[in-house]
C-alpha cells in the first residue's frame, strides 16, 4: 500500500485514539478497595505453617493472635485484654469477653487449647511446634482465662503469640488445616497464583475495624513489574519494593515509601572440619568483608552494615561498642589468619543461590573482599532448592544467607546464632559455639530486663570471638504505596514482615 | 489406516518418555519439596517437621514406588496434586492452558496481520525505501530479546505515558475492555519475533511467485495487478508462511514463558516456573506433559494433513 495522505491520516487517528485510552484505560482506585501488590501467592493458608512473609500477610487479616505488635513495634493484646506471670512462673492470658470467630462463637479459653494442642502436636508441621512442646500443661480456669505452665521459665512466651503462624482457631473447626477464623476479613474470591480478594466479615467484633471494606491481592512475582503496577495507578500499594527502584517512589510525588531495615545477610560457616572449624578463621573472614560495599552493590544503598551482632538499635540490648566487634579491618583479618596456621590463605567454595540477586550481588562482593585478605573462594551458584539441601546436609564450606528474626528480642537471633540445634541451610552447620548457644539460653530463661541485658552483652561478646556466623547488613524493606492511602506504618526491624496486620488500619482518600 | 495408527502409536511412545525422562529427571535433582515447602521466607524448619511432611507427601516411598503411581495415575488420565497446596493439577491446567492459547492466537493475529500485508508490499519492489526499512525493523525485532522489550513496553505504556496498564489478567466475562487491554502489550511482544519472521517468508515466498509463468501469463491476459497479487501471487505464496506459522505456535506453547512473567500474564508458564523452583513435581510433570501432549498432537494432525494433501507420503 503507497503512502498516502490517507494512510498517514488514519495513522495519526490512530496514534491519537491511543493517547487518549489513559483515563479510561487505567483501572481508579476506590476508596472502598484496597488494591495491594504481593509478591509471591501464598503456597497455602495454613493457619500454623510457616509459607513466608506473604501468606503471613493474609493470615493476619483472616485471624487473630493472642498478642500483636503495635505500629511503635510493642507487644499489645489482640484476642488477649492482658497477660501476666504469675508467682509460679506460669504465663495468664485473660482473654477479650467480645472476641467472636466467624460463625458467631465466642473465643475461650479452649480455643487458646485447642489450638496449642494443634501446634504442639505429635505429627504437627507447624512453625511453632517447637515452642509450643515446651508447654508443660494447659490450665482453663474458665472460659476467658488461660494459663500456660511452662517446662522451663520463659520470658519470651508473649511473643510467641504475636506471631503470624500462631492465630487462634476455633476449637470446633471442622477442617483443622483451616479452621473457623476471628480475624476482620474473610476470603471471597481467589484464584490460585493470581489474586486474593478480602471482604470485611460483617459486625464485626473490633469496633471500627477493618478501615477498608475490600482488599485485593494480586500476585506480582516480578518485583520489577510489582514497581511498574503501583507507578502507573494499578495498585494502591505493593510490598517489598525493589531496593533499584526506592527512589524513584520517593521522587514521585503521588507516592509514599515506608522503609525499614528488617532481615539481614549472613554468612554460614560448615564448623566440622578445617578451616572453618576454627574460630580465629570465622573470625578473620568477619573482619574481611566491607559491608558498605555489599549494601552499595546488593541493595542499591539501602540498608546498614552489621559490624558486630544484629541486635536492633532501638532495644535496650544494643551495645554501640559491641556492634563494632567485627568491623571492617582487613589486616586484622590476614593477622587471625597467621594466628590460626593460615599465613598464605587458602582457597574455597563460597555457596549461594544464583535465584535470588541480593544473595549473587553479595557472595560477589563477599568473594572480593575475602581474596584481598588470603581466602580465595570460588564462587557456587545454585538454585534456591539445591541451596537449600546442600545448606542442610553441610555440603559446603562458607555460604551466604539471608534471614529475619522471628522478633526485635534477642532471644529472636536463636533461629541463626545457636548452633546446637538441628542442622537447616539456614544455620552454620557443625560449628562449635557453647558460650554464644549458653548466653543464648541464659538470657531467655531471665525475667528481670537489666540481667538480661547483661546476659545478651555477654551473648554478643561471645558470638564476637565464636562467630557461629558472621552478620554482613541490615537490608531495607519497604512499602511503597498512593499518597491517598494512609494509617499503615512499616513495622520497626525484625517485625517489618509483619507490617501486612497495619492493612486493617488502612483508610483510602476518595 | 495403518500409517495413522503407527503414527498414533509413536505419538503415545513419545509422550511416554517424556514422562518418564521428567519424573526422573526431577527427582534426580536436589532439592526436598518437603524442606523447601516449610523454609519459606528464610525459616529455618525442624528436621522432624521435614520428616514427617515426607511422609506425609509419600516423598520418602521408594522411587520405583512412585513411578508406578504415577503411572497408574496417568493411565486414568490423573496427574495427582500439587505438593504444596494439595489442588488437583488437571484443574490448574484447565484453568490455566485457555489463558497460554488466547495469548498465542493473540499473538499469531497480530503477527499475521502485520507480517503478512508487510511482507507482500515489500515484496512489490524489492530493494526500495519500504523493503530495506521493513528488512531494518524486521532484524532488529528478532534481535531484542522477548524480555527487553517486555520491559520496554511496560516502561514507556505504563510508568512513563501511564497509557496502559502494567500487567495483569482480568477474565474476559467480569471485563472484557480491561481485558483485551491487559492482552494488548503481551500480544505485541509474542507477535513481535513471529511478525518479523512471516514478514520475511512472505516476502521471499511472494518474490518466488512473481517470477513465475502462470503470473507472468495472468498479467499477460490483462488481469488487474490487485487481482493479480491476490488471487494468483499471495495465495500461492501463503502455502509456506502457514508452514512455519505452525511450527512457530507450536514452539509458542513452551515459549511463552518470559512473555507471561514480565507481563504477570496467569497462563501455564507462571505455575511451571514456580513448581520448578518449588520442587512440585506432580505440577511440572502435568505442565510439561500437556504441552508436549498438544505439541505433538500438532505435529501428528500436519503429518496426517501431508499424507492427505500428499498419498506417496503415507505409502511410503
Amino acid at each position: 500500500m503507497p503512502a498516502t495522505r490517507r494512510t498517514a491520516l488514519l495513522g495519526m487517528f490512530g496514534a491519537m485514539a491511543t493517547l487518549s485510552l489513559p483515563r479510561g484505560a487505567r483501572a481508579r482506585s476506590q476508596p472502598d478497595l484496597l488494591r495491594y501488590g504481593l509478591s509471591a501467592w501464598p503456597p497455602n493458608l495454613r493457619p500454623w505453617v510457616s509459607t513466608g512473609a506473604s501468606a503471613g500477610t493474609v493470615k493476619m487479616l483472616l485471624h487473630r493472635r493472642l498478642t500483636r505488635f503495635n505500629a511503635q513495634g510493642e507487644l499489645e493484646g489482640e484476642l488477649a485484654a492482658e497477660w501476666r506471670l504469675d508467682e509460679d512462673r506460669a504465663w495468664v492470658f485473660r482473654l477479650r469477653p467480645e472476641a467472636r470467630f466467624a460463625n458467631g462463637e465466642p473465643v475461650t479459653s479452649r480455643d487458646v487449647a485447642w489450638t496449642i494442642e494443634q501446634v504442639a502436636g505429635e505429627r504437627s508441621t507447624a512453625y511453632y511446634a517447637a515452642q509450643m512442646r515446651r508447654i508443660a500443661r494447659v490450665e482453663t480456669p474458665d472460659a476467658h482465662t488461660v494459663r500456660l505452665v511452662m517446662r522451663e521459665p520463659l520470658v519470651t512466651v508473649p511473643l510467641w503469640f504475636a506471631n503470624y503462624n500462631m492465630p487462634i482457631g476455633w476449637h470446633g473447626s471442622p477442617d483443622v488445616n483451616d479452621p473457623v477464623a476471628a480475624g476482620p476479613y474473610r476470603i471471597a474470591r481467589q484464584e490460585r497464583g493470581t489474586f486474593l480478594e478480602l471482604e470485611a466479615v460483617p459486625n464485626y467484633w473490633m469496633p471500627g475495624i477493618p478501615r477498608t471494606p475490600r482488599i485485593r491481592m494480586v500476585v506480582y512475582a516480578d518485583e520489577n513489574l510489582r514497581l511498574a503496577a503501583l507507578q502507573s495507578g494499578d495498585m494502591d500499594m505493593v510490598e517489598y519494593v525493589p531496593w533499584a527502584g526506592m527512589a524513584a517512589v520517593e521522587a514521585d510525588p503521588r507516592l509514599v515509601l515506608d522503609q525499614q531495615n528488617g532481615p539481614f545477610m549472613d554468612l554460614l560457616f560448615n564448623g566440622t572440619r578445617p578451616p572453618f572449624n576454627n574460630p580465629l578463621v570465622r573470625r578473620a573472614c568477619a573482619h574481611a568483608i566491607r559491608r558498605e560495599d555489599i549494601i552499595r552493590v546488593a541493595f542499591s544503598g539501602r540498608g546498614t552494615p552489621i559490624n558486630g551482632v544484629p541486635i536492633e538499635p532501638s532495644t535496650p540490648f544494643y551495645d554501640p561498642r559491641l556492634a563494632q566487634g567485627l568491623a571492617y579491618d582487613p589486616d586484622r583479618a590476614r593477622a587471625l589468619l597467621r594466628e590460626a596456621g593460615y599465613p598464605n590463605g587458602f582457597d574455597t567454595v563460597l555457596l549461594a543461590t544464583s535465584q535470588f540477586g541480593m544473595h549473587k550481588d553479595t557472595a560477589e562482593v563477599a568473594q572480593q573482599f575475602l581474596a584481598a585478605v588470603g581466602v580465595r573462594a570460588e564462587l557456587r551458584l545454585v538454585d534456591w532448592s539445591t541451596r537449600v539441601q546442600l545448606g542442610t546436609r553441610g555440603q559446603y564450606e562458607i555460604a551466604v544467607h539471608g534471614v529475619s528474626a522471628d522478633f526485635n528480642d534477642p532471644d529472636g537471633l536463636t533461629v541463626v546464632y545457636d548452633t546446637s540445634l538441628s542442622p537447616t541451610h539456614g544455620r552454620s552447620f557443625g560449628v562449635q559455639a557453647p558460650r554464644t548457644v549458653d548466653a543464648l539460653a541464659r538470657g531467655r530463661a531471665e525475667f528481670d530486663l537489666s540481667r538480661r541485658v547483661e546476659i545478651y552483652r555477654e551473648f554478643q561478646r561471645a558470638a564476637i570471638e565464636e562467630v557461629p556466623v558472621a552478620a554482613l547488613a541490615w537490608r531495607a524493606q519497604g512499602y511503597g504505596f498512593d499518597r491517598r492511602v494512609t494509617g499503615f506504618r512499616n513495622l520497626p526491624g525484625a517485625l517489618s514482615t509483619s507490617s501486612g496486620q497495619m492493612l486493617e488500619f488502612i483508610t483510602i482518600a476518595a | 489406516m495403518f500409517y495413522v495408527a503407527r503414527r498414533v502409536a509413536v505419538s503415545l511412545l513419545l509422550l511416554w518418555v517424556i514422562a518418564t525422562v521428567v519424573f526422573l529427571s526431577l527427582h534426580l535433582v536436589p532439592g526436598d519439596p518437603a524442606e523447601l515447602l516449610l523454609s519459606t521466607g528464610g525459616a529455618a524448619p525442624d528436621p522432624a517437621l521435614v520428616e514427617e511432611l515426607r511422609e506425609q507427601l509419600g516423598l520418602n516411598r521408594p522411587l520405583w514406588d512412585q513411578y508406578a503411581s504415577f503411572l497408574q495415575g496417568l493411565a486414568r488420565l490423573d496427574l495427582g496434586r500439587s505438593l504444596v497446596d494439595d489442588v488437583p493439577v488437571i484443574d490448574e491446567i484447565a484453568t490455566r492452558l485457555p489463558r497460554t492459547l488466547e495469548l498465542i492466537l493473540a499473538g499469531t493475529l497480530l503477527a499475521v496481520a502485520i507480517g503478512i500485508p508487510a511482507g507482500s508490499h515489500a515484496a512489490r519492489s524489492p530493494g526500495g525505501s519500504f523493503d530495506r526499512v521493513a528488512g531494518w525493523i524486521a532484524a532488529l525485532l528478532q534481535a531484542v530479546p522477548v524480555f527487553v522489550l517486555g520491559t520496554l513496553l511496560v516502561l514507556l505504556f505504563a510508568q512513563t505515558l501511564r497509557v496502559m496498564p502494567a500487567g495483569g489478567y482480568v477474565a474476559f466475562a467480569q471485563d472484557p475492555a480491561r481485558h483485551l487491554l491487559l492482552l494488548a502489550l503481551p500480544a505485541v511482544a509474542i507477535a513481535k519475533g513471529m511478525a518479523a519472521t512471516v514478514f520475511r517468508m512472505t516476502r521471499a515466498s511472494v518474490l518466488d511467485q512473481l517470477s513465475r509463468d502462470h503470473v507472468r501469463t495472468a498479467r499477460a491476459k490483462g488481469l488487474a495487478p490487485r487481482l493479480v497479487q491476490r488471487r494468483h501471487v499471495l495465495r500461492n505464496a501463503l502455502i509456506p508462511v502457514t508452514t512455519v506459522l505452525g511450527l512457530q505456535i507450536g514452539s509458542l506453547l513452551g515459549g511463552t514463558v518470559l512473555v507471561e512473567y514480565v507481563f504477570n500474564w496467569p497462563g501455564l508458564s507462571t505455575p511451571l516456573l514456580r513448581a520448578v523452583e518449588g520442587r512440585d513435581y506432580p505440577v511440572v510433570v502435568g505442565i510439561v506433559l500437556t504441552v508436549s501432549a498438544l505439541f505433538l498432537l500438532i505435529n501428528l494432525v500436519m503429518d496426517l494433513l501431508y499424507a492427505l494433501l500428499d498419498p506417496r507420503i503415507a505409502r511410503s
